[in-house]
C-alpha cells in the first residue's frame, strides 16, 4: 500500500511572529512541522504498521529548509520524502494541484494523510483542493479511523462536541484531527536512521501546474493584537456559578 | 523625609532574601527592592535548583554540603513560618556524578574525603542496575551534532561513578525564594516589588541610600547588590565600586531542555541526579515524567553574553532572546540521547531559557566593596542556588563584622560552618582576588 502524507513547514506556535515589509513574517523563528501534521504522520505509520507491503511517504511544499520537517517526518517512521521546491509562498488551489502532480509522478496513491489544518494560515482548504485535483473522495478533521477492505470508515468532528461518520472507498484524502492519535517522539536511533533516508527534491516550475483562474494573494499582514484583562468574580458559589454560565453563554458563546 | 532602614538589599531572588532573613535575625531593619512583582521570579525561577556536593576546590565542596542541611531540614531553617503559595519540597533522589574525562572526579573524591560527605563508589553494573536505560559508553570528547564525529560508535566504556545519597532538587526554585522572604517577614523584614534601583547615593565614600526610577529616596547606611544577572549594572551605579573589582561579572544567555522520559520508565519517581561530564550535559527529573537537561558549557558550545535588560525586555518585545534555539535543543538532546538512546526527542524544542551572573572565574563574589556600606553576593554563576541559604548567613556575618568595623580585605573574615563546623576564609569569594585557576571554569564551580 502506498500512503503519502502532507507536511507543511511551519514557525514554531511558542515562537513570537513579528511581521516583515508589511506582507511576510520574519522567517528568523524557529520552522517546524505543522503540529497536526505530526498527527497524520502518525496516522500514516501506524496503517503502515498494520499493512503489510506498504510505504509512507512524505510531501511538502517549501523552501529549502523544509527539508528538516522532511526529516522530521523520515524519524516518525516515514520510508522517504519529496520536496517541491518554491520561494514563493503558493495559495491552496497552486499547493493542492503541486501535491497532485507530485504524488502522480511519484506513484499511485492509495490513501493520503494531510493535518486538519495548518497553524500559520488556517486555512483548511489544501486537503480538499487536493482531493478534488485527485478526483477522489475526501474527509476533514477525523476523531476515529479505521480501513477494512479498501474501504475508510472515518468520523470526523463537525462542530464542538457533534461528530458525523462517513464511509469511502480507496483512493483518498483524509485530514487527521488533534485528537485521533498522539504523534510519537523519536528517539535517536530513529533520528540517525532518518539522515540515511532518501529526500527527493523537484522544482515547482518542473510541475507545470496550470494556473487557476482565480488566486489568493497576501495584501498585508497585520498582527492580532492581544487585549485581555483579568476580572474578578465574587459571590456566594451559587452566584459565582450563574456568572461564569452567563459569561460562557453570552461573551464566549461557547455553551 | 526619607524612609530609612538599617540594611537594603536589591535583589529578592534566592541569595537576596535569605540575606534579608539572616540580617533580621541579628536585628537588622531590612528592606528588599526588586524590579519584578514576587520574589524568586527573576533568573531563581530559571534555576534548575539542583544540591549536589561536587565542586572543583574543597571550600566549594564545603560549602555546598553544608547547604544540604538547609534543604533536608527545609521547615526548621524557615522557623516554620507559613506561606500562603505552600512549601517548596526538597527532592532527595541522590546524585550520581559519572567518571569521566569531563570532570576532574578524583580532585572531587579527594574533596568529599576532606570534608567528609557521604558518597558511595558505584562500578557501571551498579549504574546500570538502578539507571536501567542509561548505556554506560565513552563518548569524549563532547562534540555537537553538526560535528562528523557526533554519531561515531563508542570503543569504551566509562570507570563508574560516585554516589552521593543526599543530593536532589528543590521542586520549585521560585517558591523556595517566596519561602524565604516569608521567613524574613516574620523576622521583620520588608520587601517592595516593580521597585528599579537607578542610583546608589553615597558620601564621602559611605553608601547612603538608594534612588528608584520614580524618583523615591531610601536610606540605609548598608547597602547589598545581589542583583543576579544586573549585577555589574548595579555595581556601575555605585561610585568606584565597579572599578574596584578585579573580578567582574556579566550575563549569559543559558539554554534547559525538556524531553520526555523513555516510554515506560517513571524517571519523575525512579530518576537520580545525574553530572554527565562525558557528555557535557546534566540532567535531573523534572514535572510531567520529563528529563530537564542542563548543559556544562562545554568549549564546543557558543557563548552568547547579553544585556540583560535587552534580554528580559524581549519577553514583552520581540521575544526572540528568550527562546530556544534549534540548535542548542539538538546540541543537548542528542548529547544526552546517546547516554539514554530511548529518549524521546520531541520536534518542538522545550524547556528554560534565561541568564547566569556569571564572574570571570565562575567562583562567586561575596564580599564587602571599595565604598563604605556597599557589599555584593554576585556572580552565582549558574551553580550557587544549593548554597544559598548558607551565602545568607556568611554574607549577613560579613556585613555585620565589617559595620563593626573589621577590616575585611586585610584579615578576611572566618566563617564558621555550623553543621559540619569547618571554617571557611571568605576572602576565597574576594573581588580583589587574582582568577582562580583551579575552578572548573563552568556551572559546575
Amino acid at each position: 500500500m502506498r500512503i503519502y502524507v502532507c507536511v507543511k513547514h511551519v514557525p514554531d506556535s511558542a515562537a513570537r511572529i513579528t511581521i516583515k515589509d508589511d506582507n511576510r513574517i520574519d522567517e528568523t523563528v524557529t520552522f517546524l512541522p505543522n503540529p497536526c501534521d505530526e498527527n497524520a504522520i502518525e496516522e500514516a505509520v501506524r496503517l503502515k504498521e498494520r499493512v503489510n507491503e506498504s510505504e509512507v511517504i512524505a510531501v511538502t511544499l517549501g523552501g529549502q529548509s523544509a527539508i528538516n520537517t522532511l526529516r522530521s517526518a523520515l524519524s516518525m517512521g516515514a520510508d522517504r520524502a519529496i520536496l517541491i521546491k518554491t520561494d514563493d509562498r503558493p495559495d491552496s488551489i497552486i499547493t493542492g494541484r503541486a501535491l497532485q502532480k507530485a504524488i502522480e509522478i511519484d506513484g499511485k496513491a492509495d490513501i493520503v494523510f494531510t493535518g486538519k489544518e495548518s497553524i500559520d494560515s488556517e486555512g483548511m482548504q489544501t486537503m480538499f483542493r487536493l482531493a478534488a485535483a485527485l478526483h477522489v473522495p475526501v474527509a476533514n478533521n477525523l476523531s476515529a479511523f479505521s480501513l477494512d477492505r479498501r474501504k475508510v470508515t472515518a468520523e470526523y468532528e463537525t462542530d464542538a462536541g457533534t461528530t458525523a461518520v462517513v464511509v469511502m472507498d480507496l483512493p483518498c484524502v483524509v485530514g487527521v484531527g488533534k485528537s485521533l492519535n498522539k504523534p510519537r517522539y523519536p528517539t535517536l536511533p530513529d533520528i540517525i536512521k532518518s539522515r540515511k533516508k532518501i529526500i527527493k527534491q523537484i522544482s515547482l516550475s518542473d510541475l507545470n501546474i496550470k494556473v487557476p483562474g482565480a488566486k489568493m494573494e497576501v495584501l498585508a499582514l497585520r498582527p492580532s493584537v492581544e487585549n485581555r484583562r483579568a476580572r474578578e468574580i465574587t459571590g456566594t458559589p451559587e452566584e459565582i456559578v450563574e456568572q461564569i454560565v452567563k459569561v460562557l453563554q453570552e461573551e464566549a458563546k461557547v455553551v | 523625609m526619607n524612609k530609612t532602614y538599617d540594611a537594603i538589599i536589591i535583589g529578592a531572588g534566592v541569595i537576596g532574601c535569605p540575606i534579608a532573613y539572616e540580617l533580621a535575625k541579628m536585628g537588622y531593619k531590612t528592606l528588599n527592592v526588586d524590579k519584578l512583582a514576587d520574589a524568586g521570579e527573576g533568573s531563581t525561577a530559571g534555576s534548575c535548583a539542583i544540591v549536589r556536593a561536587h565542586y572543583s576546590t574543597e571550600d566549594g565542596v564545603a560549602m555546598a554540603y553544608e547547604g544540604f542541611q538547609y534543604w533536608l531540614k527545609w521547615e526548621e531553617y524557615l522557623d516554620h513560618v507559613e506561606d500562603e503559595k505552600g512549601l517548596a519540597r526538597y527532592m532527595n533522589t541522590g546524585s550520581i556524578l559519572l567518571k569521566s574525562q569531563g570532570h576532574d572526579w578524583r580532585k572531587v573524591q579527594s574533596n568529599y574525603d576532606a570534608v567528609g560527605v557521604k558518597y558511595e563508589e558505584w562500578s557501571i553494573e551498579k549504574v546500570k542496575e538502578v539507571a536501567a536505560v542509561y548505556e554506560l559508553d565513552e563518548f569524549w570528547p563532547v562534540r555537537r551534532p553538526e560535528d562528523p564525529h557526533f554519531f561515531d560508535e563508542p570503543v569504551k566504556k566509562l570507570e563508574g561513578a560516585l554516589f552521593c545519597p543526599e543530593g536532589g532538587y528543590m521542586s520549585d526554585p521560585a517558591l523556595s525564594a517566596h519561602n524565604i522572604m516569608r521567613a524574613a517577614e516574620a523576622k521583620g523584614s520588608e520587601f517592595l516589588f516593580k521597585a528599579e534601583v537607578v542610583d546608589i547615593r553615597s558620601k564621602d565614600g559611605q553608601a547612603v541610600g538608594i534612588t528608584l526610577k520614580d524618583g523615591t529616596q531610601i536610606d540605609a547606611p548598608v547597602i547589598v547588590n545581589v542583583g543576579g544577572p544586573h549585577s555589574y549594572k548595579i555595581n556601575q551605579m555605585a561610585e568606584g565600586v565597579y572599578e574596584g573589582c578585579n573580578i567582574k561579572t556579566k550575563a549569559l544567555r543559558h539554554e534547559v531542555m525538556h524531553c520526555p522520559s523513555p516510554e515506560g520508565y517513571d524517571y519523575y519517581n525512579d530518576g537520580y541526579h545525574t553530572s554527565d561530564g562525558d557528555l557535557g550535559c546534566y540532567y535531573r527529573p523534572e514535572v510531567g515524567n520529563m528529563f530537564l537537561i542542563g548543559s556544562e558549557d562545554p568549549e564546543c558550545d557558543p557563548q552568547e553574553w547579553v544585556d540583560p535588560d535587552e534580554f528580559y525586555a524581549g519577553k514583552g518585545g520581540s521575544g526572540r532572546d528568550n527562546q530556544l534555539t534549534d540548535a542548542q535543543w539538538k546540541a543537548q538532546c542528542y548529547r544526552l540521547a546517546r547516554r539514554v538512546p530511548t529518549l524521546q526527542i520531541p520536534n518542538q524544542p522545550r524547556g528554560v531559557c534565561d541568564l547566569y551572573d556569571c564572574s570571570d572565574d565562575w567562583i562567586p563574589i561575596y564580599d564587602k566593596s571599595d565604598m563604605k556600606g556597599f557589599y555584593m553576593a554576585i556572580g552565582s554563576s549558574g551553580n550557587q542556588y544549593k548554597n544559598a541559604p548558607i551565602a545568607g548567613l556568611m554574607m549577613a556575618q560579613l556585613i555585620d563584622a565589617c559595620e563593626k568595623g573589621m577590616d575585611h580585605d586585610k584579615e578576611p573574615l572566618q566563617f564558621k560552618l555550623p553543621y559540619t563546623g569547618r571554617i571557611i576564609d571568605v576572602g576565597f569569594f574576594s573581588r580583589k582576588r587574582e582568577i582562580n585557576y583551579n575552578s572548573s571554569f563552568s556551572v559546575n564551580g
